[in-house]
């Protein structure tokens, strides 16, 4: 009697939240499929009509914006996750060891995750400025180039100076999971082996990488999947540009939507962008568990 | 046996003197890496603060140098006056807050639940959170959108209170279900024999005792929310709404060029959660850690 009352209270208590997440997530993530499958169409009559597998067949087979877009996707996705992860890891080595005032400087490595992705983008743009960017300005004062490097404006380098800048946004969460992990390593294990003759190299290989391995590749994929999605950073910096050398599916989807009004399209390649995070996500665990074993 | 020990006393002997000089040679490259790495991944933000300082002849000029010779606040004033940026500041503070102060509240009693209480779909509803709370946001802005226009709300902050409420449910729950497992089961029971009610522990003797849980989850939904980009740029089109994101996202527009204004309104922005960080440093690190990707 009493714990189906506790029950009953339980559920009241969860209540409200179940609604909301039911009503403002679940049910328009189910939305997003059918609409994905309408067109969407405000000037008729009928503002939705069923079209099939139209939009999907038109992303993967006519349009060649998607692949290139889900490449550029992936390239972003692993630069700033592989690049975010080794400035972690590395940081959070150097915050590991036992020094005066290192509660300090983990303060202050986690300073980018609070900087607002629009002024991330918008004070980067200004760093990477062609005329009167600080950057182009210590490279020339150094005497390393002679005329300004065109960062966000040349095709070649756009996709490498906003994943730079992904990555000053990405790394700090990893690094605070990653110092946490280092700081359950037992410091007996380093000091027996120590005293057996390993160098810091094998210490590192065979002490302190299996204990923050699982860490590690959880983090790792919970960044990718906040790198593969992202659009704040790109269409701040870029906009996808230039000649579409930085457009991502995040961006292409935005642009089909409120741009050319297709919504259906958009949501299939909303619904195409979850498909390939999820084949992600399963690959990633997969790889990790036979490598386990 | 003291043969045995020999060696070691005469390896002791040695090692200090040559341990010191090697921990100091160790101690001066840590510190200088460290040092390294704060002032290459601090510049931008430095920038963006000594930019924001100086006249705009600083800025635009064949020498930059890295302090304002001129210290000034005339573009935080130009911002603040000759823009719509108080307005901006106003409405992201609004939503933000209403969001957050609506999504703790419903976020606390979900949260104590399924930390405490044996429930049918405990599990799995903890599971749908931690998805839920996985789940890439940017896939839910057209069926949101269609939403929001069907019910004839777009352009209006109330959209928007909708959606970051939504959005900071699931990880306002998961965190505080960390923080509410950690207060010893004891005084629960204690107040039960007492003959209270279970609303009446959970308001009097629980909550009480998770403030710091509260105060971490509480900054990192204003944090989120006051930092939202997309759904406000997707949602809002008259400038009188405007969150400040997206307000000073369309000063790239409406001030080509004029980075003075731009450098300003990215220090107001950002000078708010910076200080909120500082602050609750703390307890934002643990909430990190405790319930927010360990699970």
């Amino acid at each position: 009697m009493l714990v189906k009352k506790r029950a009953r209270f339980a559920y009241l208590m969860i209540l409200p939240s179940m609604v909301v997440i039911t009503l403002l997530t679940l049910v328009p993530l189910l939305d997003g499929l059918i609409v994905s499958i309408q067109s969407q169409d405000l000037a008729r009559p009928d503002p939705t009509r069923f079209v099939g597998l139209a939009h999907y067949s038109r992303a993967l087979i006519e349009d060649e914006d998607f692949w290139s877009s889900l490449g550029r996707t992936l390239v972003w996705t692993v630069g700033s996750v592989v690049g975010a992860y080794c400035l972690a890891l590395f940081l959070a080595l150097l915050v590991n060891i036992d020094i005066q005032g290192r509660k300090f400087f983990r303060a202050l490595f986690l300073l980018p995750w609070v900087v607002p992705e629009v002024s991330t983008a918008l004070l980067w743009k200004w760093l990477y400025g062609d005329e009167f960017g600080i950057l182009n300005f210590i490279l020339k004062s150094l005497g390393m180039i002679d005329s300004p490097v065109l960062w966000l404006a040349d095709p070649a380098l756009a996709m490498p100076s906003v994943i730079a800048v992904q990555i000053w946004k990405l790394y700090p969460v990893m690094f605070i999971v990653l110092l946490a992990a280092l700081q359950n390593v037992p410091k007996e294990l380093h000091e027996a082996a120590t005293i057996d003759g390993a160098n810091s190299r094998q210490r590192f290989l065979y002490i302190t990488l299996p204990f923050i391995r699982g860490t590690s590749v959880i983090i790792t994929l919970l960044a990718s999947i906040w790198s593969f999605q992202n659009f704040d950073i790109i269409y701040l910096l870029t906009g996808g540009g230039p000649a579409g050398a930085t457009k991502v599916l995040a961006t292409l989807m935005y642009q089909k939507a409120f741009w050319g009004s297709e919504m259906g399209y958009a949501a299939a390649i909303g619904v195409l962008m979850l498909v390939v995070l999820l084949l992600i996500s399963i690959a990633y665990l997969f790889a990790y568990k036979v490598q386990k074993d | 046996m003291s043969l045995l020990q020999y060696p070691v006393l005469k390896k002791m002997r040695v090692v200090p003197l040559s341990g010191t000089y090697r921990r100091a040679f160790f101690l001066l490259m840590v510190y200088s890496l460290l040092l390294v790495a704060t002032t290459v991944i601090l510049f931008p933000i430095f920038w963006m603060a000594s930019s924001s300082l100086k006249p705009s002849g600083e800025l635009f000029a064949r020498d930059l140098t890295m302090l304002p010779i001129h210290w000034t606040l005339e573009n935080y004033q130009n911002v603040w006056v000759n823009t719509k940026f108080p307005i901006y500041f106003w409405n992201s503070f609004k939503v933000a807050a209403l969001s957050t102060i609506c999504s703790v509240l419903i976020a606390m009693y979900a949260a104590y639940a399924i930390a405490r209480i044996e429930f049918v779909g405990r599990y799995t509803y903890g599971l749908v959170l931690l998805i839920t709370q996985m789940f890439p946001h940017i896939l839910l802005v057209i069926p949101l959108y269609l939403l929001i226009q069907r019910m004839s709300m777009l352009n209006s902050h109330f959209a928007l209170f909708l959606a970051y409420t939504a959005f900071s449910l699931p990880f306002t729950v998961w965190l505080l279900r960390g923080f509410f497992e950690a207060i010893p089961a004891e005084l629960e029971e204690a107040a039960e024999i007492d003959g209270a009610s279970m609303l009446t522990t959970f308001h009097k003797i629980i909550l009480p005792l998770a403030g710091p849980g509260l105060a971490a989850v509480t900054m990192f939904s204003f944090i989120r929310a006051w930092n939202e980009f997309l759904f406000a740029l997707v949602f809002l089109s008259s400038r009188e709404l405007f969150t400040m994101p997206i307000g000073l996202a369309s000063f790239q527009e409406e001030f080509t060029f004029r980075w003075d204004l731009i450098m300003a309104g990215a220090g107001i922005i950002t000078l708010p959660v910076l200080l909120l960080f500082l602050l609750m440093q703390r307890f934002i690190v643990q909430g990190l850690l405790g319930g927010a990707l360990k699970g």
